[in-house]
């Protein structure tokens, strides 16, 4: 009994942190632009994907490679989709719906594509690590460990980045105040790029990483749309710290609901989590209107 | 568009889709995707009056078709209620569920009514085939394999001679085509605008968002909850396969091509896109990728649909004034 509620804490935590990653990303986008990216759960099976990819060139054998390959692969692709698709809406009045179905396509386009590409067999990656730490009847996967500490330190290089960089600052005025910003000389339009295309990173990077556990599918990304989606509300629209403490709750939740009740009530109880948050305190934990 | 350009336009469809049966009647084939071709006329009218003219980006059109659907299978399978009246209890039931699933939305805006939506559409699936499903009698993960054809005075309808189901769903849908405008051309329609441009000064003239928003959404899940129902007595089995993203990018691909509140867009929509999608078919697996690349496309190129590219043709208004 104990052994297993450990379990479950682990998962959660484990969980928690991928989702932590991509929900971050998504926050940025909606907190930066007001855009709302229907693809970004395409994004996350690109990832992994793109990592299997990867795998099947010879010369390469660990993740270090992968990821050094992967990120300006996705961060390029973020860029383009922005350019091309996002930003030529910007100028009307409805945009906001018109970003919505546009990439609500991108997304059929993509996951279809995956379909015709890859087949619909579930494809898995290797390990990140082999092992793990053992005590009686308790186990700790290094993948596990190295998953949590990967994500986390994707989270912290993020706000390094936002903090201490030229281009982070400009995120941040963008976000705070895009007419001001343009005023003092901020490129807005390169900024709105390139927060889509960190947002795409963080995404594909929480593909590669949570595919070493749960396979990749074509449609996979579904469910993590939805659930980056609940945790960017439930934490608040444009709250990164609040993103960061929803996805540990989700992330718990969701594996003591598996857990107790089983799989099919994950989704159910995150949407009565999400409402009942919703209902009390509409712009979620620590978000502001606006 | 005045109200007399889109009686004309709606009258002008109507009557050319009403001679279709005299070319295509003894082709059950053709007959069956027309009847398609008008359940989902209705459903994207419903959605372009929700999304395009009251301004609610709700996401859940198709999980209310669905739960009409499901609804009046069951209630005419286990209470024996003739299907014409279990059509219209079912849509009373999704009526009341969008009430249930508007009330939180009036407090939020923008993409949390998008993902409070989406979320209901996105659960349905797991509630329709678990235990509360099989429970209430969804079947489960089979679903529903055996559902009463509809039956008006002793007239039974079946899909071996369509033309006559075509002609009620006609009817139907020119009734809900009438609804619409009525709804867009009334005060409704007027306060829904002033909402959608400035919620706050539009309390202050006294329109009350609470009411209209509700009223809408009760509305439209009404008629969509409806067209369900008579989309399942009409195919006689349904599961929960319609919840696929397919269905809904289908009726998405509609209103871009008709015109996202344009109204008789989402009309004129419905036959090019089925008809589109139906000539598509032999493409298999990459259709659904022709059709994700088509909504792109048509997005950029074609932002307000073959109804905004006719203003812009024939409209004698300057550019730039819109409204």
């Amino acid at each position: 009994m104990v052994i297993e509620i450990a379990d479950v804490i682990i998962s959660g935590l484990i969980n928690g942190s991928v989702y932590a990653l991509m929900a971050v990303g998504l926050t940025l986008i909606y907190g930066v632009s007001k855009a709302f990216n229907f693809a970004y759960g395409s994004f996350y099976s690109l990832g992994g994907y793109i990592a299997f990819l990867l795998f099947g060139l010879s010369f390469i054998n660990n993740y270090f490679l992968v990821f050094l390959l992967a990120v300006p692969i996705l961060l390029v692709f973020g860029y383009f989709v922005e350019k091309a698709l996002v930003a030529p809406l910007r100028k009307r009045d409805d945009w906001e719906i018109k970003v919505m179905m546009i990439t609500l396509g991108l997304a059929l386009f993509l996951d279809n594509s995956f379909q015709v590409i890859f087949g619909s067999r579930m494809k898995s990656l290797p390990p990140f690590l082999e092992g793990g730490f053992e005590a009686g009847d308790f186990y700790l996967s290094h993948q596990d460990v190295g998953i949590f500490f990967l994500s986390i330190g994707g989270i912290l290089m993020f706000r390094w980045f936002l903090n201490n960089t030229r281009t982070g600052m400009s995120v941040r005025a963008v976000a705070q105040n895009p007419a001001g910003a343009q005023i003092v000389g901020i490129p807005k339009e390169f900024v709105f790029a390139a927060t889509f295309a960190i947002s795409t990173v963080m995404v594909g990077m929480g593909g590669i990483l949570l595919a070493q556990k749960y396979f990749i599918t074509p449609m996979g990304g579904w469910d993590i749309l939805v659930k980056a989606w609940v945790i960017t509300a439930f934490g608040g629209m444009g709250s990164i710290r609040g993103g960061l403490y929803a996805a540990f709750i989700v992330g718990m939740l969701e594996a003591f609901v598996g857990w107790y009740f089983g799989m099919t009530w994950t989704l159910i109880v995150l949407f009565a989590v999400l409402l009942t948050t919703l209902a009390v305190r509409p712009q979620g934990l620590l978000g502001k209107w606006g | 568009m005045d109200h007399r350009r889109i009686t004309f336009l709606l009258a002008l469809i109507w009557t050319i889709v009403a001679v279709l049966p005299l070319f295509f009647g003894g082709t059950n084939f053709i007959m069956h995707i027309l009847i398609m071709c008008l359940i989902w006329s209705v459903v994207a009218s419903c959605w372009d009056l929700i999304m395009g003219f009251a301004g609610i980006f709700s996401f859940g059109q198709v999980a209310f078709f669905v739960m009409g659907a499901y609804a009046s299978a069951i209630i005419s399978a286990q209470f024996g209620i003739p299907p014409i009246f279990a059509v219209f209890i079912a849509g009373g039931i999704t009526a009341a569920i969008g009430i249930l699933v508007g009330l939180p939305c009036l407090k939020l805006k923008g993409a949390y009514i998008a993902l409070v939506t989406f979320a209901v559409h996105m659960i349905l699936e797991p509630v329709l085939k678990g235990d509360i499903g099989r429970a209430i009698g969804t079947g489960g993960t089979r679903g529903l394999l055996t559902i009463e054809p509809m039956t008006i005075f002793g007239y039974t309808f079946t899909t071996a001679s369509p033309v006559p189901y075509f002609y009620l769903m006609l009817l139907v849908a020119v009734i809900c085509s009438v609804i619409i405008l009525v709804v867009i051309k009334s005060h409704w329609g007027t306060a829904f605008l002033a909402l959608k441009d400035s919620q706050e000064f539009s309390a202050c003239l006294g329109v009350s968002a609470f009411k209209y928003k509700l009223m809408v959404f009760a509305l439209t899940s009404f008629l969509t909850g409806m067209m369900g129902g008579f989309y399942a007595h009409y195919v006689g089995m349904l599961s929960t396969r319609m919840l696929g993203i397919d269905l809904f990018v289908t009726l998405m691909v509609i209103l871009v091509i008709g015109g996202v509140g344009k109204f008789p867009g989402a009309v004129i929509g419905a036959f090019i896109t089925i008809a589109i999608n139906e000539l598509l078919s032999p493409l298999g697996p990459y259709r659904p990728i022709t059709m994700g690349a088509m909504v792109v496309i048509l997005v950029l190129v074609l932002p307000d649909g073959i109804v905004g590219l006719f203003e812009r043709l024939f409209s004698k208004k300057p550019h730039g004034i819109t409204h």
